[in-house]
């Protein structure tokens, strides 16, 4: 076999017994690998209504095609499973050194069930699996713990995800982390705390020959040429916080919990200030040309890692001015182990809900107040006070609170709104309310329809359907693969050439239409999981201030969101789906993917 | 990459021409208020940093916000008055032209500039013939126009064999200037009358006349290449966004290559234009009203 190992490692903690399996050409051609396979592997190894940090629910880390043939941005991870914060499907990417280990330690993919007795991580070696006591990394961040790891494995070249106190301590939003990267989104880093496994460490020397050498190495070349081009330009010159000057001038901004579009002080928090003033270092993934990294310093002197999402989460969300606490906040939940999206979303909730005198507990927590922020952070992610409620995510935290204080939960599903004003952005909306993870700005990118004049972003008229639809495939086809989102507009082509790429390392006869199927069959496997675990119509949706309060300030004021409009669109994506009307995933469409039981 | 510099920064207004059939010096010629010679060098000064007026020995001129050198030897022709021109400019290179074109399109002209990179000269067409007094030259081109003097080649186009000469196609000076206006120069009393009829009606086509100016606010890649973030742009009567990357061009020299493509009539694939906030445009016929907010970013979004 070329491209995969056709083997993945079964971990079950309770009996600590490795277990290898096959997995198997059909499954390979049909989910690809990353995100697919991922799914596929959780599909298969999560028993129906699993509880989430039950010892059940498996944990998957699943390697790609992709990954190890030196093609730019393809050192990248998934990890799948079923998300504490939302009941659905979590699926994550991270990446770097810990995703060619992976392919290196000889694995496809890792599924981990059970719950060990005590803290322990886990160390794959050439093939061979051992759980070892980890009750003395407990407590620490995931880079120490990644770092007593490697020391304690000297000789070694292990690589090491890991989990950081949040998610020992099974708050719903934490992450995963290797080499300072994050699985972020949908509490994957819980699920690993539920099961005691404080670390994967991985190692060996297993190469996975490609089908067709020359032609990657080819490939490889006019790759890592156009990622040098005008397209990836923003990216390695800027960086993501790019993002934040332009969505406010567009007013598409969510500042102050999505009370407002844009921020006055957004210029002092924007890419381009902080690129000019505090510009520290550009850093990239294993197998990057793009490098789109960025260090900021810190008045106290370090540096810390900034992407637009944690900027507009911990600043704006919050109404924090000050970029230094904003820096702070985020070496906080760096370390924490903290999805900063998540994090905000929910700090930003339970300001609105202190401002209205509904949270006395909250101490400090007001919008704009730094202090509060950064004593909140740490108390979230050891569930201490008013962080044991906010641990659980805002819909949670909504729900026990009650006052209708569900209404200004900034989620769908669950999980906390990314740095797109839905109202702004209206194929974004669509695209928010129908994501499988919930409200999730990576698995589809459906934002780029509405910035790129395609469309009438403050308007909802169709075809918006389709365009979800596209770029929820689109997005599945890059995560399965993988190849990083950044090089996305580098291709002339996708499916052709991305299929061609897959061709060449598998040896294959793989074409655009076999990828194109296999995009929609990974989508709609997740969505098909998501039924399966309770999903129902009225999950597919948008916050109620979204759908009832109009933009106050900025070029889009006024501007408005109706239920009616969110309900012509969602008729407008299922049909273009081919699903039912309210919905649901069609025997008929099922059968034509090959996922009927 | 030869290293040199491509920056336009020098403006060259020949004044000293002979307006024999004119009857009085064409400098002179009353526009509104001011003398024909101050709309040019007012016009070209919003452009332009550094601005040279050569002047036949003894010529009357108004106050001016430019340099002024006069002909060491009179009636040279326009050979001898770019060379005289172009050793007073402080710029590598220079946008010549003569004093007697009321409709200069600044766009036109940011848009020859732009092009220079690898020329000496940038000369475009129009109606058939080459407008040597509506050209950019580089400063390192005087040493043959000396030797040309010498010879008494007093015509510009004995210097495009000899140099690296781009000639712009009619069509692309259409694109700018679909009347060629910008050519318009006056030797007798009629053309002047002429001149003064469109000038009355329409003021604002004329250089600095004045069709009002559009704001242009740059992002990410452009921000930083630029290093800042705001830029007033003069536009002329019936602007598109083409006119707005040209005057950019001249303007910010950096954006060149990165975020405008090297002709300047275009962004480059990784950039796109909104107006106001609202449409996102990256085709250059897009008309553009004063006051208009012309947002310059990655095209690249989200992420």
């Amino acid at each position: 076999m070329h491209g995969f190992h056709g083997r993945f490692l079964h971990v079950d903690l309770d009996s600590g017994r490795p277990q290898w399996r096959e997995t198997g050409e059909e499954r390979l051609r049909g989910f690809v690998g990353g995100i697919g396979l991922g799914t596929s592997l959780l599909y298969e190894f999560a028993p129906p209504g699993v509880e989430p940090l039950a010892p059940e629910n498996p944990l998957v880390f699943a390697s790609a095609p992709l990954a190890g043939t030196g093609l730019t941005t393809t050192a990248k991870y998934a990890v799948v499973t079923k998300s504490p914060l939302t009941g659905f499907i979590a699926d994550s990417l991270s990446s770097s050194f810990f995703a060619l280990a992976i392919k290196a330690a000889g694995l496809d993919a890792l599924v981990v069930t059970g719950r060990a007795a005590r803290p322990v991580y886990l160390l794959v070696h050439d093939g061979a699996a051992e759980l070892r006591d980890a009750r003395h990394l407990w407590g620490k961040s995931a880079a120490e713990a990644e770092s007593t790891v490697r020391a304690e494995l000297e000789g070694a070249a292990v690589r090491v995800a890991a989990v950081g106190p949040a998610g020992e301590n099974l708050v719903r939003f934490a992450t995963i982390s290797n080499e300072g990267r994050h699985a972020g989104r949908g509490g994957v880093g819980a699920v690993m705390g539920s099961k005691n496994l404080k670390a994967v460490a991985l190692c060996g020397n297993q190469c996975v020959e490609t089908a067709d050498p020359e032609g990657v190495a080819t490939a490889a070349a006019a790759l890592r040429q156009r990622s040098l081009g005008p397209h990836t330009a923003k990216y390695r010159e800027v960086g993501t916080v790019a993002n934040l000057a332009v969505f406010d001038r567009l007013g598409a901004l969510p500042a102050r919990n999505f009370q407002q579009p844009t921020f006055d002080a957004a210029d002092e928090l924007s890419g381009e200030s902080l690129t000019e003033t505090s510009f520290s270092r550009r850093n990239g993934c294993a197998s990057c040309t793009i490098r789109c990294e960025r260090l900021f310093k810190a008045s106290s002197g370090g540096e810390q890692r900034m992407e637009y999402e944690t900027l507009f989460a911990l600043g704006p969300l919050c109404g924090l001015e000050d970029r230094e606490a904003v820096l702070e906040a985020a070496r906080l939940c760096d370390g924490y182990g903290l999805d900063s999206i998540s994090t905000g979303g929910t700090l930003a909730w339970a300001m609105e809900c202190a401002e209205r005198g509904l949270l006395p507990e909250a101490g400090g927590l007001r919008f704009g107040a730094a202090e509060a922020v950064l004593d909140a952070i740490p108390a979230i992610a050891e569930r201490r006070g008013v962080g044991d409620l906010l641990a659980d995510g805002s819909r949670r935290a909504a729900l026990a609170l009650g006052h209708d204080s569900l209404d200004w939960a900034m989620q769908v599903k669950g999980l906390e709104l990314p740095g797109y004003e839905p109202r702004s952005l209206k194929t974004m909306a669509l695209g928010l309310a129908v994501s499988p993870r919930g409200a999730c700005h990576n698995r589809s990118g459906a934002y780029e329809a509405d910035f790129s004049g395609k469309v009438d972003r403050l308007d909802s008229a169709p075809p918006r359907g389709a365009l979800v639809a596209a770029s929820e495939d689109f997005a599945a086809a890059l995560d399965s693969l993988i190849v990083c989102k950044f090089l996305r507009n580098c291709f002339q082509d996708f499916y052709a050439e991305a299929a061609d790429l897959l061709a060449k390392v598998t040896g294959w006869d793989y074409g655009a239409a076999e990828l194109r199927l296999a995009a929609e069959r990974i989508h709609t496997l997740k969505r098909r999981f998501n039924e399966r675990e309770g999903w129902q119509p009225e999950d597919d949706a948008l916050p109620p201030r979204v759908l009832t309060e109009s933009l106050a300030t900025g070029v889009a004021r006024g501007t408005r969101l109706t239920r009616d409009e969110l309900r012509d669109m969602l008729r407008d994506y299922y049909d273009a789906r081919e699903w039912d009307e309210d919905g649901r995933v069609s025997e008929a469409k099922l059968k034509k993917l090959g996922l009927s039981a | 990459m030869t290293g040199e510099s491509d920056t336009v920064g020098s403006a060259v207004v020949l004044a000293g021409g002979k307006s024999s059939r004119m009857g009085r010096p064409k400098a002179m010629l009353p526009f509104g208020e001011e003398p024909l010679v101050a709309l040019v060098v007012r016009g070209l000064a919003a452009v332009f940093p550094d601005v040279v007026v050569v002047a036949a020995p003894g010529q009357e001129l108004p106050e001016l916000p430019a340099t002024l050198v006069r002909d060491e030897v009179a009636y040279q022709g326009p050979v001898g008055g770019i060379r005289y021109g172009l050793e007073a400019c402080r710029s590598a290179a220079a946008f010549v032209t003569s004093c007697d074109v009321p409709f200069l399109d600044l766009s036109l002209v940011s848009h020859l500039a732009a092009r220079l990179p690898d020329h000496d000269v940038v000369v475009p067409h129009w109606e058939g013939r080459l407008q040597p007094l509506h050209a950019v030259y580089r400063r390192s081109v005087l040493p043959l126009l000396e030797r040309q003097l010498q010879r008494g080649e007093l015509r510009p186009v004995f210097l495009y064999d000899k140099v690296r000469t781009l000639t712009l196609a009619e069509d692309e000076v259409r694109a700018l200037d679909p009347d060629g206006w910008s050519f318009f120069n006056m030797n007798t009393p009629e053309d002047y009358e002429r001149a003064l009829a469109r000038w009355r009606e329409t003021p604002a086509s004329a250089p600095g006349g004045g069709a009002g100016r559009c704001e242009v606010e740059l992002f990410g890649v452009a921000r930083l290449r630029a290093r800042t973030g705001r830029v007033s742009v003069e536009l002329p009567r019936e602007a598109t966004l083409a006119h707005v990357w040209s005057a950019l061009a001249l303007k910010l020299p950096a954006l060149v290559g990165p975020v405008l493509t090297e002709t300047a009539d275009g962004l480059t694939a990784g950039h796109v234009c909104n107006l106001n906030g609202r449409d996102f445009v990256r085709d250059g016929s897009r008309r553009v009203a004063p006051g208009d907010r012309v947002l310059l970013m990655s095209s690249d979004a989200g992420g």
